[in-house]
């Protein structure tokens, strides 16, 4: 982290004949691969978040999975990417995405810890377990929510939190 | 002619999970031997890989589906792991 060449102006990198800034910016060939593999990450990410509670599967390996993809667009692309496309955000350098991911923390904990009220919605007793049926989903077909799909994605949503916290404040200094 | 068809896919397949275990175990001695880092990292990259293809074999010799999950989820976290160590030798800091 020592020298001044930002990371995503590749233009400029590429032209440059000195060295050390053509060593900063990935290639071309990694940014295109991420920008690919990114999304099939993330829909891998939910189908195991969505087929945890009766497979292999659920909001811890999801929640991985997430947060690997943001890793993957974190060495790709820098610290200041993901705060500059979603947040819109450039001049604050690391408070924006940090406060989301503590965000996504405390709601994670929150749901996991309020998820035996979910039966509560089917008229059943308190920590329970109720199963809803979804069917004729385009694309998908029949879809198996079970409640613990309220503990699942408090896990998923408390992993993808910490972990996030964890390697933009590390990645940071 | 099926089951003789049977057959062979499952020699093949135990075939392919012992040439995979063995290759596993080159890989290792290249670990613990390989002279520079980054020796070390393609060898490690090529167990994980190897290790998704044993769990993808294994989940074909068992009728198992279970199985297709391990492999993905290795090959998804190998991909990160090789870019991250790759990104850390070339330039000593992974994320800036």
């Amino acid at each position: 982290m020592s020298d001044d060449a930002p990371a995503n102006e590749d233009v400029a990198a590429a032209e440059s004949p000195r060295p050390s800034d053509v060593d900063r910016s990935t290639t071309v060939v990694a940014r295109t691969v991420v920008r690919v593999v990114v999304p099939i990450i993330l829909v891998t990410a939910i189908s195991l978040l969505l087929q945890g509670h009766n497979l292999p599967g659920g909001g811890f390996i999801g929640g991985v999975l997430t947060a690997t993809a943001f890793v993957l667009v974190y060495v790709i692309f820098g610290l200041d990417y993901l705060q500059a496309t979603i947040l819109d955000r450039r001049d604050e350098v690391d408070e924006g995405m940090v406060s989301v991911y503590r965000r996504l923390f405390a709601l994670g904990l929150a749901l996991a810890a309020g998820s035996g009220l979910a039966p509560l919605l089917f008229d059943l007793p308190f920590l329970t377990q109720a199963v809803l049926f979804v069917e004729h989903l385009p694309l998908y077909g029949e879809l198996e929510v079970a409640s613990a799909l309220a503990f699942d994605l408090g896990v998923y949503f408390t992993v993808v939190g910490a972990l996030l916290t964890i390697i933009a404040e590390v990645g940071a200094e | 002619m099926a089951t003789d068809l049977a057959a062979a896919l499952d020699v093949a397949l135990q075939a392919a999970l012992v040439v995979a275990s063995g290759l596993t175990l080159f890989a290792g001695y290249r670990v613990i031997r390989g002279p520079t880092t980054p020796d070390r990292v393609v060898a490690l990259d090529t167990i994980g890989t190897n290790v998704v293809a044993i769990a993808a074999l294994y989940s074909m010799a068992t009728a198992q589906g279970f199985f297709i999950d391990v492999s993905l989820v290795l090959a998804i976290i190998g991909f990160i792991s090789t870019i991250a160590v790759a990104r850390y030798v070339t330039e000593g800091d992974i994320i800036e």
